[in-house]
């Protein structure tokens, strides 16, 4: 860059004051107020776009904090190995929790069709013949205690503990296996006494729901699975501790599932 | 095809990127490099590659759409019509509406945001660009699927809209339906995982200094769309899943013997159908408001209210979905809510028409095709709008709904609307995207050639509507025609005609780029003194997309590093003070080092065709469903254990450690 | 509004200089003639409608124009002939507010209205008579079930395709479907409402005079759904109480040896199975009742107890009567209207082609889902009519046998 392209001088953004921030927020000055306009337009830098370098990359946003920026987002920077983002939360961190809104309204539209059609057992058993609340309960317990198990094997990736993070995975995919056993039993259970899955409506909201929900069950012991086989044999590609954080996520996201399920499904009477 | 070749850049100062020598990935496979020919298109992470790949399917299937359209007409041209049976008439009209609205809107949204959406932030790609090619393959496999049924026994024939009980198996016994719930499953997992990974991209991958407010209106409008995709998909999810559970599995969620509510998949499908419908026209909006201050030489009017008017039709767009259901029973009170929730959302929409006018008012305005296309848009969309104003108001609605009137409204607003508007940004970013402009004259038939034809094809269905005439009829008569004026064979004639003139339109559209393509020069870096980002780089970009990325310090970024106020006090005198050249020598001698792309990678596409696999198998054969889903489960490892970007040891030579600096690269180095 | 407006010359030039300014969408309010035309109301509820659209409509042509001008004028006004690139001016906020309010007043203007109709359009506290009708693919069944209104019904009717009630009487239509969804349209008369399976949906219907208001099944319902029409019939209340006389008459069979009676016994071995005619006995003298269930996958088929009644017939989409002879009845006075109507369908007035073309190969006529061959997913149940291989001697013998229901 020449000075001549630049000859009111090339500002690093480091150096504005916050009071020019303002003015500079593309929110515009209106007509009448030409001289903000001329004073705006003497202060962008003509292409003087400081070099990137170990510096440069603090001194992003200071004017630009609105809406969801961090101001100080530049200390996230690596924390994860990852790159610099805008919030400071990392592109994968983000896009689980986008993931998961998402599937909030997956799991919304499954237990809004599953209320409407409760009651609709026709010859087919209803809910009060066919619940057997105790065991469900015993089984809702071991799901919410793998919420447990995972929150200890994140801690232990965050320390970079190896073993414990192995060991507390493995013993989250465990109960999550038990609860899936328990509800295998379950469906079998409900089978044998005669619910099918297109028995009634009731039946098939029901399966539909709560097989929804054991899919996902499945796919995050999986999950857990392959990333105990990963983390041992050191494939696990980028931060580990992240992609353990990540998987905790998705699992905490289906036990809070199971607390709603279990409290409209099986708690409140039809 | 010569429009999916990249021409050479003619300036080529940017660093030399490291050739890579790659790592395997599950021991087996190395990974693709090649740089060109097929391979480097099919197993490419490049979001400008998969934009143009999102833009030539839908293309595709625009034309497929359009046909069939055609062949409506055709059928309609007269009373009576024998052109198309009953049988196949119905599938053509559910499968022109689901061509139009999932195989080329959408995907043609996502072409542009795709494409654009990174350089306008200022990132080097999306933030996860395996997820990104797949969701571009999964969008194809999922759209072929969709039209298998057309070769394998008839295509859906239940209307878009695919109302319980009719989409039965009694009621629709083909498997059309089947491919139609399963291939749009399918490119639901495209939206969505394409709505996550551009909801990324905005949130956390701007360049230095661009707040949220600095974003250029398509990028808002945008991440506006990505957000409703995000949460209207798995509502069609569910839906999707009922349907076919009943169809395929034989449980009864629809079927009324059994003591189901039919108004249940209504409620489902409107929940996801009604964001849909911002979904296919805010990104058109975008467009416009990209193109229209370029066009004006001035920013856009209202900025602000532009963008929050865009969020709040985002927003009031989940409270609206019952106006679809005006005449089906769900109560007053109802009705009256939706009427007035639904006249509410005309005041945003007001809004930016209002802005843009106003953005032109007191321009400087240069009336290019791109700029046409837009002001066709504010006007025809215009139209689509205040007639959408007259079936907000539920007991009029009754008369209308369901009749031609609503089909005039709707093609008026997503043609006059999404249509007109992708349109302006082929004109307008074709230099940047192919390094040529789209020769003028011809563009300027095109555009007359296609206003004539949408409004001779759209505006006799508001006669024949309120005339009467239901939708979705494969015969209209001459018994209920009436005379005079208004006649209903008439200015049923004069729409088809109008269609065949809206072909015409296109195809001077298609002469056009193979005319530009075999004749034009190269573009100038900056043909139309653009104000955004993605003009600061070279047409086409490079596969990094800026040598260095910039740093933002106002909205309209560009136009203020090559325009400054050189006025007195109150006078204000804009002089230029650099060229779109200047610019990128500039960037281009401080350029960065060691940029690292992601690499290429065979995951993708391979788990995206597994997703037909098991759609057959549901359908035919569950054995089939089952390899189907081995081949997804190997796909997922192959991806999770490969390095998203190859690592520094893959490169060759060996990129040189030189701090924490040198990694610039603002891709997403994750693991998706 | 538009029906006053046709009455003098200078209402017709009023509608003829908002015709000017509204454009195309208002130039159909004073349109002649569509049977279904949405602007000519021809009673009280369709009249409401009416009123309040009449505004809309012209509110959105007059915003349309001003948009559209104002582009007009800016284009020509601010097209570049070389002035200096302007201000770069991002807006004036009270510009926009009151850019924002004005339209939402607008609204506001309109939503009051549109409240108040659509309560008055849902009340069924002053119904004067019920009238049932039933969606099937692809037709409609219309029954009077027993009741005080409509100056009495003792036993009920069943009829199809057309609805016959009494002018200037508040008729409340309950509708269901018995397969898919249907919605029930008269559009001079009211808006439409879909007769969904499971569900029981109301439409209040008036006509302030005898005639004809022709209407289609609106929500697409399958593959005939193009075909599935109805009529309702307005009847000064002394001819409606003949037509009820007429539904309600003891069977007459026909004359021993006519070809009628040969059309009798055709009509019990080829159609009684799934149409019922009351009063129809078989050799033994037993009534015939007829069991549809056992053919039609939707459990009925339209009752021809006095077909040639009505002027209609396979889902009222081909006239029973000759053009001529209908254009008599479609164009007669209010005063003379019933009398035409309520002479039926003579052996001169009788539309043969059509009916011909019907009983030869109904599924050919009108696409319904009746080939033996594709039944499975209804259990070898057809939708709709199916080929019943009559020769033409016995088309003949149901001909006449028909002509006589009456």
């Amino acid at each position: 860059m020449s000075d001549a392209d630049a000859p009111h001088g090339a500002t690093p953004p480091a150096e504005k004051t916050p009071e020019h921030g303002a003015p500079d927020e593309g929110n515009a000055p209106t007509p009448d107020d030409a001289s903000a306009v001329a004073e705006k337009v003497d202060e962008i830098p003509m292409g003087g776009v400081p070099e990137p370098g170990p510096t440069g990359e603090a001194q992003r946003a200071d004017d630009s904090n609105l809406l969801t920026e961090l101001p100080d987002h530049a200390e996230h920077r690596d924390l994860h190995g990852g790159h610099a983002t805008t919030t400071g939360l990392s592109n994968n961190k983000m896009g689980m929790w986008l993931f998961l809104g998402s599937e909030c309204l997956l799991f919304g539209g499954l237990i809004s069709t599953y209320m409407l059609y409760r009651g609709r057992q026709a010859d087919g058993p209803g809910p009060d013949q066919i619940y057997d609340i105790p065991f469900t309960s015993v089984s809702s317990f071991v799901l919410l205690m793998s919420s447990l198990t995972m929150v200890l094997a994140v801690s232990s990736a965050t320390r970079n503990d190896e073993r414990n993070t192995k060991l507390w995975l493995t013993i989250t995919a465990l109960l999550g296996a038990t609860f899936v056993g328990g509800q295998v039993y379950e469906f079998t259970a409900f089978y044998r006494e005669g619910m099918g899955f297109t028995t009634s409506l009731f039946s098939s909201s029901f399966f539909t729901l709560t097989g929804f929900h054991g899919a996902h069950v499945t796919i995050g012991i999986i999950m857990l699975m392959a990333l105990v086989g990963m983390i041992s044999r050191q494939r696990v590609v980028g931060d580990k501790a992240e992609v353990v954080e990540l998987v905790g996520l998705y699992w905490h996201f289906v036990d809070i599932v199971w607390i709603v399920i279990f409290t409209l499904v099986y708690l409140i009477p039809a | 095809m010569a429009i999916i070749e990249r021409p050479v850049p003619a300036t080529s100062v940017g660093p030399a990127l490291p050739t890579v020598t790659p790592s395997s990935s599950l021991g087996v496979f190395r990974r693709p490099v090649a740089a060109t020919g097929w391979r480097s298109w099919v197993f490419t992470v490049d979001h400008k590659r998969l934009g143009i790949m999102y833009g030539v399917a839908a293309t595709f299937f625009f034309v497929v759409g359009g046909i069939e359209a055609l062949l409506i007409r055709l059928q309609l041209a007269g009373p009576d019509g024998t052109v198309l049976s009953a049988d196949v008439y119905n599938q053509m009209f559910t499968m022109h509406a689901t061509s139009m609205v999932f195989l080329f809107a959408m995907p043609m949204a996502a072409a542009f945001g795709n494409y654009f959406l990174p350089l306008q932030v200022g990132a080097r790609d999306v933030a996860f660009p395996r997820i990104n090619a797949f969701g571009f393959w999964s969008f194809l496999f999922g759209a072929m699927f969709v039209n298998a049924g057309w070769f394998l026994g008839g295509a859906a024939d239940g209307g878009w809209f695919m109302y319980a009980p009719n989409s039965g198996v009694a009621y629709s016994p083909s498997h059309g339906i089947d491919f139609w719930a399963i291939g749009l499953q399918i490119t639901g997992i495209a939206s969505l995982s394409g709505a996550i990974n551009l909801i990324v991209t905005v949130l956390n991958m701007r360049t230095r200094g661009m707040s949220l407010m600095r974003m250029p209106v398509f990028t808002w409008m945008i991440l506006v769309v990505q957000f409703l995709l995000l949460f209207a998909i798995p509502v069609i999810t569910v839906a999707l899943f009922l349907l076919t559970f009943q169809r395929v599995f034989g449980a009864t969620f629809f079927s009324v013997e059994a003591g189901a509510d039919p108004l249940l998949w209504q409620h489902l499908f409107w929940i996801f159908g009604h964001p849909e419908v911002y979904i296919l026209v805010l990104p058109s909006f975008g467009i416009v408001s990209e193109v229209l201050p370029v066009f004006s030489k001035k920013p856009l009017f209202g900025y602000p209210f532009v963008v929050f008017s865009g969020a709040a039709i985002g927003f009031v767009g989940w409270g609206v979905w019952a106006h679809h259901m005006f005449a089906s029973g769900i109560g007053p009170i109802s009705v009256a809510v939706f009427s007035m929730s639904t006249m509410a959302i005309a005041v945003p929409t007001g809004i930016k028409i209002v802005n843009w006018t106003l953005t032109m008012w007191g321009g400087k305005l240069r009336f290019t095709t791109a700029m046409l296309f837009a002001m066709g848009l504010v006007v025809e969309f215009t139209i689509g709008g205040l007639s959408g104003v007259t079936h907000s108001v539920a007991p009029s609605d009754t008369q209308q709904t369901d009749t031609y009137y609503i089909v005039a409204h709707f093609h008026y607003v997503l043609f006059g609307g999404a249509v007109l508007g992708f349109f302006a940004g082929f004109y307008y970013w074709w230099p940047k995207v192919f390094g040529k402009c789209l020769g003028e004259r011809l563009g300027k038939w095109n555009f007359w050639v296609m206003i004539v034809g949408l409004n001779l094809t759209f505006g006799p269905m508001h006669i024949v509507g309120l005339q009467g005439q239901p939708r979705r009829m494969y015969v209209h008569t001459e018994s209920r025609a009436g005379e005079g004026f208004f006649n209903i064979t008439f200015w049923n004639f004069a729409a088809s005609v109008g269609a065949f003139i809206i072909a015409i339109s296109v195809l001077l559209f298609l002469i056009n780029i193979w005319h530009t393509h075999r004749t034009a020069p190269p573009a100038p870096l900056d043909p139309w003194d653009a104000r955004t980002l993605e003009w600061m780089t070279t047409n086409p970009p490079k596969a990094h997309n800026f040598d260095s990325v910039p740093t933002v310090h106002a909205l309209d970024e560009f136009f203020h590093r090559k325009y400054e106020d050189v006025g007195e006090g109150d006078e204000h005198d804009l002089r230029r003070v650099a060229t779109a050249e200047e610019l990128l020598a500039e960037q281009e001698a401080n350029a960065d080092h060691h940029i690292h792309l992601p690499s290429p990678s065979y995951w993708p596409v391979v788990l995206a065709f597994a997703l037909p696999i098991v759609g057959f198998g549901v359908i035919y054969n569950h054995l089939i469903a089952v390899v189907g889903a081995s081949i997804v489960v190997l796909a997922m490892f192959g991806w999770a254990l490969e390095p998203s970007v190859a690592l520094d040891t893959d490169y060759d030579p060996p990129a040189p450690d030189d701090g924490p600096g040198t990694e610039l690269a603002t891709v997403g180095g994750g693991r998706p | 509004m538009v029906r006053e407006m046709s009455a003098g010359p200078s209402r017709r030039r009023l509608a003829g200089a908002l015709t000017a300014l509204g454009g195309v969408t208002l130039l159909a309010a004073c349109a002649e003639d569509a049977p279904q035309d949405t602007w000519q109301p021809a009673g009280e509820n369709a009249q409401r409608i009416q009123d309040l659209q009449w505004w809309v409509f012209a509110i959105a042509g007059a915003v349309g124009l001003i948009v559209f001008a104002t582009i007009a004028w800016v284009s020509v006004r601010y097209r570049d002939r070389g002035q200096p690139i302007p201000r770069q001016t991002h807006g004036r906020p009270a510009l926009e507010i009151g850019l924002t309010v004005l339209p939402a007043l607008i609204l506001v203007g309109v939503a009051i209205p549109t409240i108040g109709t659509l309560m008055d359009l849902s009340r069924t506290s002053d119904t004067e008579c019920v009238v049932n009708v039933t969606g099937q693919q692809w037709w409609w069944e219309v029954d009077y079930p027993p009741q005080e209104g409509c100056g009495g019904f003792s036993e009920p009717i069943v009829t199809s395709g057309q609805m016959v009630i009494p002018t200037g009487t508040k008729v409340l239509v309950r509708g269901t479907s018995r397969d898919v969804i249907h919605s029930w349209w008269i559009p001079r008369l009211n808006g439409k409402r879909d007769m969904v399976p499971g569900r029981v949906q109301t439409v209040r219907l008036q006509a302030d005079r005898p005639g004809i208001y022709a209407g289609q099944c609106t929500e697409f319902c399958g593959l005939s759904h193009a075909n599935m029409r109805m009529e309702v019939v307005a009847l000064d209340p002394a001819d409606f109480e003949t037509w009820k006389a007429n539904q309600l008459a003891d069977y007459t069979a026909p004359m021993e040896g006519s070809l009628a009676a040969a059309g009798e016994q055709v009509f019990i071995s080829q159609c009684a199975t799934c149409h019922q005619v009351d009063g129809l006995v078989n050799a033994d003298g037993v009534p015939i009742i007829a069991q549809p269930q056992e053919r039609v996958f939707a459990g009925a088929a339209p009752n021809l107890t006095n077909l040639t009644t009505r002027n209609t017939f396979a889902g009222a989409t081909w006239d029973l009567l000759t053009p001529t002879c209908r254009d008599d009845v479609w164009n007669a006075s209010p005063e003379e209207f019933g009398a035409a109507y309520l002479a039926g369908v003579s052996a001169d007035c009788l539309n043969e082609v059509d009916l011909r073309e019907w009983l030869r190969n109904a599924p050919a006529k009108k696409p319904m889902y009746a080939d033996p061959e594709q039944l499975g997913p209804t259990d070898g149940l057809n939708r709709g009519m199916p080929y019943l291989a009559l020769s033409e001697a016995q088309i003949d013998q149901i001909i006449a046998y028909l002509l006589e229901r009456q």
